[in-house]
């Protein structure tokens, strides 16, 4: 029915009388006395004053200014329909697993909100124990990486994948030949979507362990690297292999090795290290010998011949001594002792195996039946390749998971044959040397993308699962192995699922509980296929000992070696990663020559390294190949060699690898070479590696090494070397000392003593007060006690110092937990990193007071001489941040209450309240308060190197902790976000927080245990047995500062005579 | 009235009667500024703006400007501030110490060491201003009442104290000397024509009318004010040696330090007023009133307080070893043997050994050689300073963290800043003020004024 209603406004209007006409005509309804005002004569006398004038300009200016000022709009967009297992501010960990080709892990991945923002090792089912190493922890950086390419590429431009896909297809199916050349795969699915691809498969190792795998192929008939099993191992004689930092699948390795040096056991395994360059392994052997490269055959084939009954020839007697001291020790403990040399050459890896054998450590130690499935590269076939593609005959090369432009030793062969390949495809993430080089990159996903299974041994197999969507136009690798091979299903997530369940279809997705427990726990049982190999076939050493005999070195030898950060290049984009200090050199975002003294001093280079203090650069000369680079003075560098790290001078031609990979100056800016291009951090290394019947030696054994008249800053973290006799700060003994006394109380034993002062008080009692008198120095207080001891909670941290390897994990763990700002060369350079937590290193030094004095040298000039670490130092790390003092000297300090006593024996810095007059760092005995001198997350200074600068890298960022602001304190703060979180766990379940479920980012990080967490008050926590333990003591315990953290004496397993 | 021996040295030298002091003080004033102070003026302006640019640039761009690092987390900043205090000693103890101990010579040199110390002390406030990392927050130092519950200052805390210090002794040194200045720009007002200058003289003076009872109240408040400035003048420098001697770093935790401070502070600030005073005599003709008798006094005062200063660095040594502590030991066998050596054989040669010159009768009353000695002096307790803060820190406890401090362009520009600034201040004071106390001057004129005592020996 339609509307016909009609509502008036009263009576007139229905009636329409002519007044409601006119009113209704007009606009007001009564006139307004408009002439009246303007008729008004006072009107034009009446003016603006000046004052109005002005208020009203004034107002108008604020006004428009107001109104031209632009409000910042931040975008945050809700979840429409929120994932039930995101909760916004609460954590969720993915079990995953990682593998570059160099490294091995299973992890947990932590993401907040939907990103991946931290890697940890999976404890609870992870190999090794789930240990991880700081390269592993720094990879949660790469996936925010600018110069990860956004999409498919065609040289150099953008492209879509269906193009890129048509091309390579073609090509494959062209008459040409087709390669895929990638680093060991050790993931059964991908090997089979590769040979669904029908082509040629070659793998090769950046770091190539060819010849040991030679040698096991040609002894016992499995050609595969061994699994070494180090728990089992209690003595363990290495030559020049960096077992706990990089040799084979070291993150297995390191929790084994500390498992055995923990003296309260009653035992200690013994080590010793036969090396030219101080490796990190090497500063953690109870016998370290320097030797050279070329002798390393000859020390395989000493310690045969002692264990055969024989001598040692043909080398000095103190090498020869040393060498018949690793053979006792190992024929002392047959069975249960490893002998294991990191050279590529076969002869030696021959006599190592025959040594193992005669030792019956295969079987035991050494297992050759579950080999490990790593570094299966092929050196003669990736030789060959490069060759054919010289010579025209390969038309398609797919390179996966590899960098050979970069890290072949014959790069630059590659390259050139690269160029005549008609389709070369790369599937790296970023642009980088070998991906600039290929006609297509078709990106692979970053591994945190990315779904995969891996298997480093039978009957297990590792699953990698993505923790966040593709950031970008990325594919799995396996994706376009299967879209290029024209599989009917092309989806790689069914392809790896039928692997397991063959009747797998993509609408089962949660069907299959195994699949998805497996995937909880990162691990399922794999195919269990053991080898057989023959254990006790007769090895034939004559041959090989000949070969080694007639090894020699030249005057100068070099050696090149992986670094606990930069790995063999993967990283060298990675800020985290840069930052972090070498942990034997502890200089950061760098490259150099390490240099014995005495060849430094005959050569004329500076050997002190500070800011000022430049290192000299040297030039190097191998074969026809040149490089300069500073030199850096080692203490345990053999003389006659110098060492080299591989994994630098990545992007030497400007290749896009990332911002960090780059060197900055003095303003943060990239520094250009000549030609235009950014320069890059070192120079390549895999260039200057020999070659022996086909396999890549890691060394060469006549180089020449001359001054140049150029310098060149290096940033050290620390310039310092020695502890200069300072037993409080640094306690050590030997372990048939510590046994002695093994069950003397706290306090009370030689190597522990409590440092006690004289008291004018009677305290022995014996009548009379004199010198004896002593009371310990815990006895004195000059404040009130904090109320935390036995009250509530008292968190504390214990560190071992023999198991502490320095590796370094828990300095970039702290780094990315604590989002602690990236700073960059010039800064360190500065003394100014901004680590939470750093690793002390400290040589021994040949010099001491007591020496001084019995050889009648000065006080002073004593002093000077234990600033010179020994030729061939043992070294201590020792873990330092905030020890969290009851008796804080930089709490009572801050003239603004910032940094307080929290009533869980925490020292808390309050960073709002912080006026950075930085008395408290000044007043920290550790020296571990760290100042924000600049504004890290804006200056520009710090745009290439620090993360909180771009909108992707920011992402890496844990939302738990502060960004700090320019100009306030910061330091440990013993991971408080995790502790409160570790506490409203805790209580929303009703219960007690029970030891090991608070744990700092550092202890989660350390590969040997070396440190815990825990709460002291806890009668029953592991922190306080340790607390108790005689080997525990307080850093600088003297001062009365009483720490929260406590120490473990280092137990080295030498002789007292010869520690 | 006093009387004064008559073969004493006379205080006011030539035959000066009351107009000529007057004259000899105000004329400057009256007359057009001379072309020595032009020039002077604008160099050390030109120092100040680029002093004052390089604390913009500092406070803009935050303190890594300077060359701090993780180890040595004070430096020049600091070493200024102690510095800038230390030269603020010399004009209260000169006006309170000296007036409670009836110094009749203090009066020739006591307005312009007063001014000094206020420009000094002006000076040293910006470097604990500057050096924070946070200076929008500076006002969290002072204890006021805010919304944040019981957040409050740390009263332990050394630096506090220093606030209060500072600031106590800046503002009771300030009121001393504005009330010495009361008669005497009545004075001026008195006697300047141009209506401008007259009015402001005239605000400036308080309407002083020169009447017995303001002379009566004029004199008891400067007795009120010198006793409280007296223990001031220790109690100052005795806190800010606090910050170092209340902490755990080797090598500043002293207990000598309090009154090693302090006679250094007297030390340095006797050795700045030398060195202002005998350009401005020169540049004043001001001769007849400040002469070799005065700075033989001043001369006196520097061998003192240089030998209490000297006696205090031996003991530190002795002290260091005798304690057995192998921090401390090392920490004082670093700083004369370690990276830093030379500064502190600077300091021992500036602070120990030039003062002993002054033992001679020739060189105390050599104008020159003074002039030379007291610019070493301050140089020498710039360097001393430097080498408490700096090689202290530089090698504490863990000799992993031991480093190095490298001074940046910034950390120089501030500092010739602040000279800059300070000259700037002490020029226009010696352009617009009476430099000498005229007014106080007259009184000693009959006692101790040349012609009169000739009359004595008459």
């Amino acid at each position: 029915m339609a509307n016909t209603k009609k509502y008036w406004s009263g009576l007139d209007e229905l009636d329409g009388t002519a007044a409601f006409q006119e009113i209704q005509s007009k606009e007001f309804q009564e006139q307004i006395p408009v002439d009246k005002f303007l008729a008004d004569e006072k009107l034009n006398s009446t003016t603006t004053g000046r004052r109005d004038f002005l208020k009203f300009m004034g107002f108008s200016l604020t006004a428009a200014t107001l109104a031209a000022c632009e409000t910042p709009v931040i975008k945050s967009i809700p979840y429409t329909n929120k994932p039930a297992e995101i909760t916004p501010g609460v954590a969720n960990y993915y079990a995953s697993s990682y593998y570059d080709g160099l490294d091995y892990a299973n992890i947990l991945v932590k993401t907040r909100e939907g990103r991946p923002i931290f890697v940890k090792g999976n404890a609870a089912t992870g190999l090794g124990a789930g240990k991880v190493n700081a390269r592993v922890i720094g990879s949660v950086m790469e996936l925010y990486d600018k110069a990860r390419l956004e999409g498919p590429t065609k040289n150099g431009e953008a492209t879509t994948w269906s193009e890129l896909d048509a091309a390579v297809s073609a090509s494959m199916n062209g008459n040409g030949r087709a390669v895929v050349l990638s680093n060991t795969i050790v993931s059964p699915s991908t090997r089979k979507a590769i040979e669904s691809l029908g082509a040629e498969h070659i793998q090769y190792d950046a770091i190539s362990y060819s010849a040991l795998r030679e040698a096991q192929a040609a002894s016992f008939g499995v050609n595969a690297v061994p699994h070494y099993d180090f728990s089992k191992a209690n003595v363990v004689v290495s030559i020049a292999a960096d077992f706990l930092n990089s040799w084979l699948t070291a993150t297995q390795f390191a929790p084994d090795y500390a498992s055995l040096r923990n003296p309260n056991s009653g035992s200690q395994s013994k080590h010793f290290q036969f090396e030219s360059v101080m490796s990190m392994t090497g500063t953690n052997a109870d016998v370290r010998t320097m030797i050279s490269p070329s002798e390393e055959g000859k020390v395989a084939a000493g310690i045969l011949s002692v264990l055969k009954g024989g001598t040692v020839s043909n080398l000095d007697a103190k090498l020869s001594a040393r060498i018949k001291a690793a053979a006792n020790a190992l024929s002392g403990s047959k069975g249960e002792s490893l002998l294991i040399a990191g050279t590529n050459d076969l002869s030696t890896q021959t006599i190592v195996a025959a040594i193992n054998q005669l030792l019956g450590n295969y079987g035991t130690t050494i297992d050759l039946e579950r080999p490990s499935q790593a570094y299966r590269g092929d050196e003669s076939a990736a030789a060959q390749l490069i060759a054919d593609m010289n010579s025209g005959k390969v038309s398609t090369l797919i390179t996966y998971g590899c960098n050979p432009s970069y890290d072949m030793p014959n790069a630059q062969a590659f390259n050139s044959g690269l160029a005549k390949v008609s389709t070369s495809v790369s599937m790296n993430g970023v642009a980088d040397e070998t991906a600039s080089r290929s006609t297509f990159v078709a990106p692979d996903h970053h591994y945190l993308e990315s779904w995969n299974d891996l298997s480093l041994r039978a009957g297990r197999i590792d699953l990698v699962q993505p923790a966040i969507e593709p950031l970008f136009n990325t594919r799995a690798a396996q994706e376009s192995f299967l879209v290029w091979s024209s599989a009917e299903n092309s989806d790689w997530y069914t392809f790896l699922r039928s692997q397991y369940n063959a009747a797998y279809t993509l609408d089962a997705l949660y069907s299959d509980s195994d699949w998805n427990s497996a995937i909880h726990d990162g691990n399922m049982a794999g195919n269990d296929v053991s080898e057989s190999p023959n254990y006790a076939a007769p090895i034939e050493t004559s041959l090989a000992e000949r070969k080694v005999s007639k090894v020699t070195g030249g005057d100068m030898e070099l050696v090149t070696y992986v670094k606990a950060t930069a790995g063999a290049g993967q990283h060298a984009a990675n800020p985290f990663l840069q930052e972090t200090p070498d942990p034997v050199s502890k200089v950061t975002w760098d490259n150099y020559v390490t240099m014995s003294k005495s060849d430094m001093v005959a050569l004329g280079l500076n050997t002190y390294i500070a800011q000022e203090d430049l290192a000299t650069v040297v030039k190097v000369t191998v074969g026809d190949k040149q490089i300069e680079l500073p030199a850096f003075m080692q203490p345990g560098q053999k003389p006659g060699t110098i060492g080299i790290a591989l994994g630098y001078g990545r992007g030497s031609k400007g290749e896009k690898i990332g911002q960090a990979a780059y060197q900055t100056g003095e303003k943060g800016q990239h520094l250009m070479l000549d030609s235009g291009l950014p320069m890059p951090i070192g120079v390549n290394a895999f260039p200057l590696t020999s070659n022996s019947e086909g396999n890549t030696i890691y060394a060469n054994y006549d180089v020449n090494v001359e001054a140049t008249d150029r310098e060149y800053p290096l940033a050290c973290t620390q310039i310092h070397n020695t502890y200069m006799g300072r037993d409080s700060v640094v306690r050590e003994t030997s372990f048939d000392s510590y046994l002695a006394e093994a069950d003397k109380p706290k306090g009370k034993a030689s190597w522990n003593m409590a440092h006690a002062l004289n008291v004018h008080d009677d305290t022995n009692h014996d009548g009379v007060i004199d010198a004896r008198d002593k009371e310990n120095t815990s006895e004195f207080d000059l404040w009130h006690s904090h109320p935390v001891k036995d009250v509530g909670h008292r968190w504390g941290m214990t560190i071992d110092l023999t198991t502490c390897t320095g590796c370094s994990a828990c300095v970039t763990a702290c780094s990315i937990e604590n989002n602690v700002s990236v700073v960059g060369k010039d800064e360190v350079l500065r003394h100014r990193d901004m680590h939470w937590i750093r690793i002390d290193r400290y040589y021994a030094s040949d010099f001491s007071l007591e020496k001084g004095e019995e050889e009648g040298v000065g006080v002073i000039s004593s002093y000077g001489l234990m600033e010179d670490p020994a030729e061939n130092p043992q070294t201590v790390h020792m873990p330092m941040m905030c020890q969290h003092c009851n008796h804080a000297p930089c709490e009572t300090v801050c003239p603004v209450a910032a940094t307080t006593h929290s009533n869980e024996g925490l020292n808390q810095m309050t960073y709002n309240r912080c006026i950075g007059t930085r008395y408290c760092a000044n007043n920290c005995p550790y020296k571990v308060r760290r100042f924000n001198w600049f504004n890290y997350k804006g200056n520009s200074k710090f745009e290439n190197v620090n993360p909180a600068h771009d909108s992707l890298a920011r992402m890496v960022l844990n939302p738990d902790v502060t960004v700090r602001a320019r100009g306030v304190m910061e330091k440990c703060s013993m991971c408080v976000q995790r502790i409160q979180s570790g506490k409203l766990e805790a209580k929303k379940s009703g219960s007690a927080i029970n030891d090991g479920e608070i744990v700092t980012a550092c202890a989660e990080a350390c590969p040997s245990n070396a440190i815990a967490f825990g709460d002291l008050n806890d009668t029953g926590s592991q922190v306080r047995a340790i607390s108790e333990n005689n080997r525990s003591y307080h850093a600088l315990e003297e001062i009365g500062v009483q720490p929260n953290v406590f120490y473990m004496t280092k137990v080295r397993n030498v002789d007292s005579n010869e520690a | 009235m006093q009387k004064e021996s008559a073969i004493r040295e006379p205080l006011i030298l030539g035959h000066k009667t009351y107009k000529d002091i007057t004259d000899d003080v105000v004329g400057p004033i009256m007359g057009p500024a001379s072309l020595g102070w032009k020039i002077l003026i604008t160099i050390s302006s030109i120092i100040a703006i680029y002093g004052i640019g390089s604390i913009l640039y500092l406070i803009s761009t935050g303190v890594g400007v300077w060359g701090l690092n993780k180890t040595v987390g004070w430096a020049w900043d600091i070493t200024n501030f102690v510095w800038w205090v230390g030269i603020g000693h010399a004009g209260t103890l000169i006006s309170a110490v000296l007036l409670l101990f009836r110094q009749k010579w203090r009066m020739a040199i006591n307005r312009s060491a007063e001014a000094m110390t206020i420009f000094a002390v002006i000076m040293a406030a910006v470097f604990p201003g500057i050096h924070m990392g946070r200076i929008w927050l500076a006002y969290y130092v002072f204890p006021l009442p805010n919304q944040f519950g019981s957040l409050w200052v740390n009263f332990n805390s050394p630096l506090l104290w220093d606030v209060f210090a500072i600031s106590t002794y800046f503002s009771v040194s300030l009121v001393f000397w504005y009330v010495g200045l009361i008669p005497d720009f009545a004075t001026i007002r008195d006697r300047v024509t141009k209506p401008f200058a007259k009015k402001m003289y005239g605000i400036m003076s308080f309407g002083w009318s020169g009447r017995a009872k303001h002379w009566n109240r004029f004199e008891e408040l400067s007795l009120v004010l010198a006793g409280i400035a007296t223990p001031l003048v220790f109690s100052v420098h005795s806190i800010v040696s606090m910050d170092f001697a209340t902490s755990v770093i080797p090598g500043w935790h002293t207990t000598i330090f309090p009154p090693y401070f302090v006679s250094g502070a007297v030390f340095s600030g006797f050795a700045m007023v030398q060195t202002l005073l005998l350009v401005m005599r020169k540049a004043y003709k001001l001769e007849d009133y400040i002469h070799v008798k005065h700075v033989e006094y001043m001369n006196i005062v520097i061998i003192v307080t240089g030998s209490i200063v000297g006696v205090a660095y031996l003991t530190e040594l002795f002290i260091s070893w005798y304690s057995g502590v192998e921090y401390e030991s090392y920490a004082f066998i670093n700083r004369f043997s370690g990276p830093y050596k030379a500064a502190y054989w600077t300091m021992m040669t500036c602070n120990v050994i030039s003062p002993q010159l002054f033992w001679f009768k020739k060189i105390r009353r050599s104008l020159v050689a003074t002039f030379i000695l007291s610019i070493v002096v301050n140089i020498g307790m710039w360097f001393e300073r430097y080498v408490i803060i700096v090689t202290s820190l530089h090698r504490d406890y863990l000799p992993s963290s031991w480093g190095e401090f490298i001074p940046t362009a910034t950390d120089v520009g501030i500092f010739i800043g602040t000279l800059g600034i300070f000259l700037t201040l002490f020029l226009a004071f010696t352009r617009f003020f009476p430099v000498l106390a005229l007014n106080e001057l007259k009184t000693i004129l009959k006692s101790s004024g040349e012609s009169y005592k000739n009359e004595q020996v008459k």
